[in-house]
């Protein structure tokens, strides 16, 4: 075996293993065949790398491997690669790049941690542990809030509007769906945790929308935290797809998940309602009169939200809409306002009675 | 993208088999507690910037759309790669899988239009916007050739003149060589 089969022998043969025990030492006796004679093409480092995964148990294995080896050969899916390149073979340099990245895959990071960056509604973001992974369900709370405002001709023909508040923004794929959607619409959007404003705001910049967004480093589950959003004035829209896990299903979370996104980005406590109540809380003071909240929830909120809304009567909102995500599960709600904004002295509408 | 006849054609054993029918696909008697989704749909209704009417709209609830199997509880509990959509139209039997993008979304967008012609087409036959266009582009395509191939034999044409009147001109300058007192380059 010649010094190119020797280098793409230590190449394909990958990392040991982190950990001892039952994932370590796969790769005493591997491979299996006999070593390979010439470089691989994409399709075959894909089968090849397919087949490691599979046997180290790795999740989306073929997935894996595409967006990874489409990655280092410049394309965002495997599929969009041209192809004329299938058949062609890599270059060491590429060769070593995908195996790099393979590694991680077999840490079980995330393959968008791994690449650095992935799409949002065709929006090309980046990412970087632990600030949350947008997920493929939110690309439809985006696109059920850009139907709303379609029907609203009024607040698409205002010099700047609508005015939108996110809130929990982590990459910021939310307000930058929005803002690349609604050229005239601005955004305040917020977060706890510093990572996640500083990611938000290198990926407006990258999207040159940095102009429209506020980004404002807060908690909003803290007392009296909101009051720091008044200068802005009175919002249309306030926007979210909050920490909504119940701690306890905490603990059955994927590996990928539970090992390199912040817990504080899932978690919504016991009954995953913490962070939706406190938006819902604050909503009342910071939206006007005909504004919206759009919320991401768990499938079992839609009920809990609703409930909580009864019985809390003092915030005059109400549960407007239930929207179903692309598998069926009721993944999004519109809550509005039932009642005028201001305490008036005189109230002309009675509470309406529970049932 | 692929046109399948079958989805059993898909690769991998966790290929696609579960049905996710999708917001507008609830079971008969359920009540429908959402808006329609028109974002999908409406992408398509733009008419062709170029001349020709728009092709025939799909009708969304005669569409089937699956998803990757596997997706678990969604949401943020899990974290899935594969935005792989599948859409069949029922009514012609006609499939498109798109991988195209990292973006679910886009990909139902991509596919719903790519099926939309592929509908049109199996409807329209030869009538079909798609492949009148496509006889349009081809046509032109082959009369560029045909013009750049006679421009070209054109130009040998010339240059074949231009040189055989150059050796006449040699062959005459030649003779005057001898002549004495005549100027030479």
């Amino acid at each position: 075996m010649g010094p190119w089969g020797r280098m793409l022998w230590t190449l394909l043969s990958g990392p040991g293993g982190r950990r001892g025990g039952t994932q370590g030492r796969v790769f005493g006796s591997w491979p299996p065949h006999p070593p390979l004679p010439r470089l691989l093409n994409p399709t075959e480092l894909v089968s090849h790398w397919t087949g490691v995964f599979e046997k180290r148990g790795i999740p989306e294995a073929r997935e894996s491997s595409e967006y990874i080896v489409a990655h280092v050969l410049g394309a965002k899916t495997f599929q969009s690669l041209q192809p004329a390149l299938w058949t062609q073979p890599l270059t060491p340099q590429q060769l070593h790049c995908v195996q790099e990245l393979c590694s991680r895959r077999l840490q079980r990071m995330p393959v968008q941690y791994i690449l650095g960056e992935w799409d949002f509604r065709g929006l090309s973001l980046k990412m970087a542990p632990p600030v949350f992974i947008p997920r493929p369900e939110t690309e439809e709370l985006v696109e059920w809030v850009l139907e709303e405002m379609a029907q609203r001709p009024p607040l698409m023909e205002a010099q700047d509007g609508p005015w939108i508040l996110e809130v929990g923004c982590g990459s910021g794929a939310i307000s930058l769906g929005l803002l690349t959607q609604l050229p005239k619409s601005r955004v305040i959007a917020v977060d706890r945790e510093e990572a996640a404003t500083r990611l938000t705001c290198e990926n407006a910049q990258r999207l040159q929308v940095q102009d429209r967004i506020w980004i404002v480093p807060l908690d909003v589950t803290s007392e009296g935290s909101w009051t720091h959003l008044l200068p802005w004035g009175p919002v249309d829209l306030v926007v979210s797809n909050p920490p909504y896990i119940f701690h306890q299903d905490m603990e059955q979370l994927a590996p990928e998940i539970r090992s390199y996104e912040d817990p504080v980005a899932l978690d919504g406590g016991e009954e995953g309602m913490d962070v939706i109540t406190s938006i819902l809380t604050l909503a009342p003071q910071l939206l006007k009169d005909s504004g919206s909240v759009f919320l991401e929830v768990d499938p079992r909120h839609p009920e809990l939200v609703s409930s909580w809304l009864q019985s809390r009567p003092d915030l005059h909102l109400s549960l407007a809409a239930v929207r179903r995500d692309f598998c069926g599960k009721p993944r999004f709600l519109h809550v509005q306002r039932s009642g005028p904004r201001c305490s008036c002295p005189a109230d002309p509408r009675p509470e309406p009675q529970p049932a | 993208t692929l046109l399948m006849s079958a989805l059993g054609l898909l690769r991998g054993p966790a290929a696609l088999a579960r049905v996710c029918s999708g917001p507008w696909g609830l079971a008969l008697g359920e009540k429908r507690m959402l808006l329609s989704p028109g974002g999908a749909a409406t992408a398509l209704q733009v008419a062709s910037k170029r001349d020709g009417p728009a092709l025939l709209p799909l009708d969304e609830s005669e569409l089937e759309e699956q998803f990757v199997k596997g997706h678990g509880p969604g949401g943020q509990a899990t974290n899935k790669t594969s935005n792989c959509v599948v859409l069949k139209h029922v009514p012609s039997g006609l499939v498109v899988k798109c991988h195209q993008t990292r973006s679910v979304d886009q990909n139902r967008k991509l596919a719903r239009k790519i099926l939309q012609e592929k509908v049109d087409v199996f409807y329209n036959g030869e009538n079909s916007p798609v492949l009148r266009e496509k006889r349009e582009a081809e046509k032109k395509k082959q009369e560029r050739k045909k013009r750049a191939k006679e421009t070209l034999e054109k130009k040998k044409l010339l240059k074949e003149l231009r040189e055989s009147s150059r050796n006449a001109a040699v062959g005459r300058t030649a003779d005057a060589d001898s002549l004495p007192g005549s100027t030479q380059a």
